[in-house]
């Protein structure tokens, strides 16, 4: 249900230090998003290759995330040309709109280009270090804590729902659509939220024992290398760079 | 339901970024530190739920429960949507942080209105329960399509008939959803009723 | 010869659940002090809620808690305790909240003031005398079953308690971490108690067992102090041994 995440590598994006990596990403993907321009996107998508390459994931996993992501691109494939107005381009049989075929263009762009940086510099962190990155670059203690225990349990409340799943198919359960089968979904997992409630005073127990104040602690106290500064440095000022084409072009 | 990377423009995304930070500062100040797990607990169902496909015809669709979280948590939705989001994006690349105010705003905002409207009724029981219930799936549903089609049409004239399809296609989500936190909320009423109906601490606050 | 403090006790503690009839601690009186007990009784006997009871995290109806002799009032009086006593629970998924095996075993000394530094030191020691130093940069939650359980015993060990009490801790285990967690009971220089439906287990990790059954708790007569070395085909209950 829940896939394996990355097989964790030794590559120098994945050992990097994740408060660099998470900021660097937020000001290249934030330059990207806020772009409205092909030239932008395409120094993006170059940047987002190179770090792709650099994070040596394997290639059936970044093409996977990017089919995840393309499916909403289709949508807008689909509709955009014949909805969107404008020049109109007349294709074999079909009119279509220039406009929308380039609006739709530049959207599948940049949504390409952020998914693939993100993937490079976040998602080579494991989230137990994302979310104590996030507390040191000064998010919330208690939205650290709620990311954290939240990723804790994912996996242990995905199995219960499993579990009650394979229950209902042993006794014969076929989901179909119909009442039957809604109904039974929403008993499935309504017992899977309240076994998690339960779970969540049981565990509540357990840290209050344990002398829980709500102070969030960490025990990896990593500091950037030099060449991690110039590296994510240079990225960040790429980004500015990207922002001023942007803002003269 | 999200919005993909790349598609919105810098106003859109900027106004969603701040909303979102404004009601999750709320929804903070309602969780105490002995509810951060039972918030938490609830983010990662909400995650699992994200993950759990039922049949429609041929094809399928996940699981939202949006209404459902809202009118268990209230305000805390905000963060808890905000923490399930954040790791959809850090697990599976489903939208990116840029645009992730937005998405958690599209999901979190009908959440606390299912607090306010709908959770009332919930404590009566009966019709009105079951009434309360459907409402909670199938307007939550509702409103968030709608939040969507509107951040795509304030994007660009261009996306405002996308924008009527996308509400369109929800429809039969919009009902299944219905449906399904309709059972739920059920479900939990008689099985464990403290869920859905305790006292509320009134600052709209919950738990 | 005075008699040697007890650690915890309870006294004429009741306790019912709310929409029970009858209570399922019943005017109860049992001291915890130097020694390693078992306690065993049948299902829903209140073995848990005794352990919850002395532990704060359920109030008695009536009756009092006594800690090294003085009674433990409210809130503030149960944290003090807890510093000294830890409880083993049942589920190993719900004592072990935090992402790394090494910051699970830290957070007890961190939140009883040590510094980051101090913290992983005692956690990477505890883990160390566990022989569980390979499990230190783990994620909880990819452990197996048995894994979980011994690292949750360190999670408490990291504390340094004086008395330990555990819940069942046999419940699911594979034969082999069953064993190593007999040689690691064995090995604590500590007292404890330990709730348990696996008769074998207690004999070989206690030196007295005591039923819990029907509100009330006795001791197991002739029940400690003899090897088992046949095999219990009908199941763990305690049984005597006519020898």
């Amino acid at each position: 249900m829940i896939p394996e995440y990355f097989s964790y590598t030794d590559s120098f994006l994945h050992k990097a230090d994740p408060r660099m990596k998470i900021v660097s990403a937020a000001c290249v993907t934030g330059v990207v998003a806020f772009s409205r321009s092909y030239s932008t996107g395409i120094c993006g998508l170059i940047l987002a290759l190179f770090l792709i390459a650099l994070s040596r994931f394997d290639t059936g996993v970044v093409v996977r995330r990017l089919l995840a992501v393309n499916f909403f691109t289709a949508f807008l494939w689909l509709t955009l040309p014949l909805t969107y107005g404008g020049e109109a381009l007349t294709l074999g049989f079909v009119t279509v709109s220039r406009q929308g075929i380039a609006m739709a263009a530049l959207v599948t762009l940049k949504a390409n280009c952020i998914v693939l940086i993100f993937l490079a510099l976040v998602s080579t962190s494991p989230v137990s270090s994302l979310g104590h990155a996030l507390r040191k670059l000064g998010v919330p203690e208690k939205l650290c804590l709620l990311f954290l225990f939240s990723y804790r349990y994912v996996i242990v409340i995905a199995q219960e729902f499993q579990r009650l799943l394979r229950a209902a198919k042993i006794r014969g359960f076929i989901p179909r659509t119909n009442i039957h089968t809604y109904r039974t979904y929403a008993y499935l997992f309504a017992m899977t939220l309240v076994k998690s409630w339960n779970r969540a005073h049981r565990v509540q127990q357990a840290m209050v024992l344990r002398g829980f104040n709500g102070r969030f602690y960490s025990m990896y106290i990593q500091h950037p290398t030099a060449v991690e500064r110039v590296f994510f440095g240079g990225i960040t000022l790429l980004a500015v760079g990207m922002a001023l084409l942007e803002l003269r072009g | 339901m999200h919005i993909s990377e790349g598609i919105l423009a810098a106003p859109v995304l900027i106004g969603g970024g701040l909303l979102t930070a404004a009601g999750t500062a709320v929804g903070l100040r309602c969780i105490d530190t002995e509810r951060i797990m039972s918030v938490a607990m609830l983010s990662a169902a909400f995650f699992v739920a994200a993950l759990i496909h039922v049949p429609i015809g041929p094809g399928s669709i996940h699981l939202i429960l949006n209404g459902l979280l809202g009118m268990i948590l209230g305000w805390a939705a905000f963060p808890a949507i905000l923490t399930a989001l954040l790791l959809q994006a850090v697990l599976f690349q489903y939208g990116g942080i840029v645009v992730l105010g937005v998405n958690t705003l599209l999901q979190a905002l009908p959440a606390v209105l299912c607090y306010y409207v709908l959770r009332p009724w919930l404590v009566r029981g009966g019709r009105h329960q079951k009434i309360a219930g459907f409402l909670g799936g199938f307007l939550s549903v509702f409103v968030s399509s709608v939040l969507m089609a509107l951040s795509l049409a304030l994007t660009d004239e261009g996306f405002v008939q996308t924008a009527k399809i996308v509400v369109g296609a929800n429809i039969p989500i919009m009902i299944i959803e219905g449906f399904i936190t309709m059972f739920a909320v059920s479900f939990i009423v008689k099985v464990q009723p403290e869920i859905l109906v305790w006292k509320s601490n009134g600052h709209g606050g919950v738990l | 010869m005075e008699k040697e403090q007890a650690v915890v006790a309870i006294q004429n503690v009741s306790f019912t659940y709310p929409g029970r009839e009858y209570p399922v601690l019943d005017a109860m009186n049992f001291s915890l002090g130097k020694g390693k007990v078992g306690l065993i009784g049948p299902n829903g006997s209140g073995k848990t809620t005794f352990f919850h009871i002395i532990m704060g995290l359920l109030t008695p109806g009536e009756g009092k808690v006594l800690f090294k002799g003085s009674i433990v009032q409210g809130e503030k009086g149960f944290q003090d305790l807890r510093k000294s006593v830890g409880l083993l629970f049942q589920d190993a998924d719900d004592q072990l909240f935090s992402p790394t095996v090494l910051e699970d075993v830290a957070f007890g000394p961190l939140n009883l003031g040590a510094s980051p530094e101090e913290a992983r030191k005692t956690a990477q020691e505890t883990l160390k005398n566990l022989g569980l130093r390979d499990l230190e940069m783990r994620v909880t939650h990819r452990l197996s079953g048995g894994e979980k359980k011994l690292v949750s015993l360190a999670t408490i060990l990291s504390m340094q308690p004086e008395l330990l009490l555990l819940d069942e801790p046999t419940n699911n285990l594979d034969q082999e971490t069953r064993l190593r967690l007999i040689d690691i009971l064995n090995g604590l220089d500590l007292s404890y108690a330990i709730i348990s439906h696996d008769w074998d287990f207690l004999e070989k990790t206690t030196r007295e067992v005591y039923v819990i059954e029907k509100g009330r708790i006795t001791q197991c007569e002739k029940a400690s102090l003899h090897e088992h070395h046949h095999a219990h085909v009908y199941g763990d209950h305690p049984h005597h041994h006519g020898d």
